[in-house]
């Protein structure tokens, strides 16, 4: 109890903390002396530190005990034989373990020791001459054993931190890992809108790899709606701290996307803005997805309706129609009475072609037939006459061949149909519509077959559309059209192993488009009996 | 056989609409014989000589369909027509041999009705006063 006493009187002596130490741990403090006298005498006076004190006769002796050991303080006398203190200090200092290791000399004073003891002020070193004081001696080992300790707790709490650091650095990597494994693109942009982080998700999603954004302001990589730039979030993100909603972005290739984006504002320390974090998820496909299924959903249920109703107004209508023509050309009738039935049964039938025409297409057969390409334009063009009156469109027709094919006419009808219906929307004030049919002999396959052509003077097709045009739910008509209609037309084409093509250019006076149909005169056998049992 | 007219089987469960469709192609031409129902019209067949069915689709008991598969099960030569007011072709039509709609008036009726007993072979052509 006393050894502690005095290790707290002495913290506070070389410190000048109050507050004692909570490691106790001892130090080892190695006395070195030839005469076994003096190094009883020595541990006498240190006794009362609390230390513990290791004596060594010889300056080998020493270094054995030093290499076993942790020694903080190396007491030793200069004038021993064989190996003196000077010596032994030496060697103790060549050696990298024991640059730290305070060593006290114990000698009768000379000039020229003095001297040499000031050659190691780099160490912790200091002397005591004889005859020893006993306070001046365990002053001295006090301080530099607290020192020892001191320094052996910075150690420790040095490596502690350093194990945190690496610690934490581990984990900042993994979370930096786990970012890039997400698919949402995440990043980080600062107070000025300058963006400083950047994810893989985001390199995917945007098309732009990191070094080409990070320093770039947020607004000139990422075009955003339906606001104009993102700063517009910012009241929101201000009042809230959180904005959360869905947003058109447009990627690098000008692909615009629906993303779900989420975004906080993280505060500095002086409640200034820090930075925006911001993770976006494409969403497009999925509302894509949904929007397709809704129309499926749609059109299945007024597929039904169209059934049913055509149904119920079918069967009256047959009989009515038979009704009139068994009328018309009743002998009771006189003139006047004949011609009401027959100008009833003409309208009857306009109601019928009407009912046909509007409640689905119907396949009158389950083999191809002999069928004309004319005959099937001039057919469509019947039905959109009223829009051609309406929309002002001038219709130029050339039919330079009878185009007689084996074929489905209900298909061809829906094809032209598509892209007649396209060519007079892309015309709202009116216009030319040109329709051409002629030969045409494949030059690579000898494929014989009938080159269709349906050109407009409407408002074009925009490049960056050209390559889309042909995908399923793509439409530049929003809400009016389904996105399908092409990519139907084109897949019934492909089936008669044919090919739709388009050009668009931009004229001084307005644009010129033109779709291009390749029907093969005959199409395999194969394809046919496919198409039979379809 | 050439004067002698295409006798024509027709099915529908409707009693108005059938009534006028064989005024129709009798005054085209043809003889008609009717049934209200699948079951009567294969009992009909039995007994009597019919060169080409013209059925309605949907009709209780056998479908216009389904009386096609009887049919052609029991007499494989005989050409059918589906009739229908319903503007789908419906999966199970593959017994019969076209498809028409009701709709489509008598000039086009007639025309696919000698349009399918030409082609099928069963009789040599059509009825004189048809066109």
């Amino acid at each position: 109890m006393a050894a502690a006493t005095s290790w707290n009187t002495s913290t506070m002596n070389s410190q000048g903390h109050a507050k004692p130490m909570e490691d106790h741990e001892k130090v080892n403090i190695l006395m070195v002396d030839d005469q076994p006298a003096k190094l009883l005498s020595y541990e006498v006076i240190l006794e009362d530190l609390g230390e513990n004190l290791i004596k060594a006769a010889s300056a080998n002796e020493a270094l054995e005990h030093l290499l076993k050991k942790d020694i903080a303080i190396v007491l030793t006398d200069v004038s021993m034989p064989d190996i003196d203190g000077f010596d032994l200090a030496e060697m103790i200092r060549q050696h990298p373990r024991f640059q730290k290791t305070a060593i006290i000399f114990i000698s009768g004073v000379h000039l020229t020791d003095v001297d040499r003891v000031k050659g190691y002020r780099q160490g912790a070193v200091d002397y005591i001459t004889v005859p020893v004081i006993p306070e001046l001696l365990r002053a001295k080992v006090s301080v530099f054993a607290e020192l020892h300790r001191k320094r052996r707790q910075l150690e420790l709490l040095n490596q502690q931190l350093e194990h945190r650091v690496s610690e934490r650095t581990r984990e900042l990597k993994q979370r930096a890992d786990l970012l890039d494994l997400a698919t949402e693109a995440i990043m980080v942009r600062d107070a000025d809108g300058i963006i400083r982080f950047w994810n893989s998700g985001a390199e995917e999603l945007y098309g732009w790899p990191r070094d080409e954004v990070l320093g770039r302001h947020v607004n000139d990589v990422i075009a955003i709606k339906p606001h104009n730039s993102h700063e517009d979030l910012h009241p929101d993100l201000f009042s809230f701290g959180r904005w959360e909603g869905n947003l058109i972005h447009s990627t690098r290739d000008g692909r615009e996307i629906v993303v779900a984006s989420r975004q906080a504002l993280k505060s500095k320390g002086d409640g200034g803005i820090g930075a925006i974090l911001e993770i976006n998820r494409d969403i497009t496909a999925t509302l894509q997805t949904e929007e397709a299924l809704r129309r499926a959903e749609r059109l299945a249920a007024m597929g039904r309706v169209a059934g049913i109703i055509a149904h119920e107004i079918n069967n009256p209508l047959e009989a009515i129609i038979n009704a009139f023509y068994l009328l018309r050309d009743h002998p009771t009738l006189d003139d006047e009475a004949r011609r009401y039935a027959q100008l009833g049964e003409e309208e009857l039938l306009r109601v019928a072609h009407i009912v046909r025409q509007t409640l689905g297409f119907y396949r009158e057969s389950q083999h191809p037939v002999d069928i004309s390409i004319p005959e099937i334009l001039d057919n469509v063009l019947e039905l959109q006459s009223r829009h051609f009156q309406l929309s002002r469109i001038e219709v130029e027709k050339l039919y330079e061949t009878e185009a007689r094919l084996f074929g489905f006419p209900m298909d061809l009808k829906q094809v032209f149909l598509n892209l007649i219906t396209n060519a007079v929307q892309a015309m709202p004030g009116g216009g030319r519509l040109r329709l051409r049919v002629r030969d045409h002999v494949d030059p690579l396959t000898q494929v014989r077959g009938v080159y269709v052509y349906i050109g407009d003077t409407g408002s074009g097709i925009d490049a960056q559309h050209a390559k889309q045009l042909f995908e399923p739910f793509f439409s530049t008509k929003a809400a009016k059209g389904t996105g399908l209609g092409l990519w139907i037309s084109k897949g019934i084409v492909q089936k008669y192993e044919g090919s739709i093509q388009f050009r668009s250019v931009r004229l001084a006076g307005g644009s010129a488009t033109c779709f291009r149909v390749f029907l093969p005169a005959q199409f395999s056998a194969k394809t046919a009996k496919g198409r039979a049992v379809a | 056989m050439r004067d002698e007219k295409p006798i024509i089987l027709c099915v529908d469960d409707e009693e108005i609409p059938l009534s006028l469709r064989k005024s129709v192609l009798e005054k085209l031409g043809y003889s008609v014989v009717t049934a209200n129902s699948g079951a009567e019209a294969l009992k009909l067949l039995e007994k009597h000589r019919v060169d080409l069915v013209l059925t309605d689709m949907l009709m209780p008991g056998l479908s216009g369909a389904e009386l096609a598969r009887e049919i052609k099960q029991r007499m494989p030569r005989i050409p059918i027509i589906l009739f229908s007011g319903v503007n789908e072709i419906p999966e199970d039509a593959g017994y019969a041999d076209f498809f028409l709609s009701k709709v489509e008036g008598p000039a086009r009726m007639s025309a696919k009705i000698s349009e399918v007993l030409s082609q099928s072979g069963y009789l040599t052509g059509p009825a004189d006063s048809a066109a």
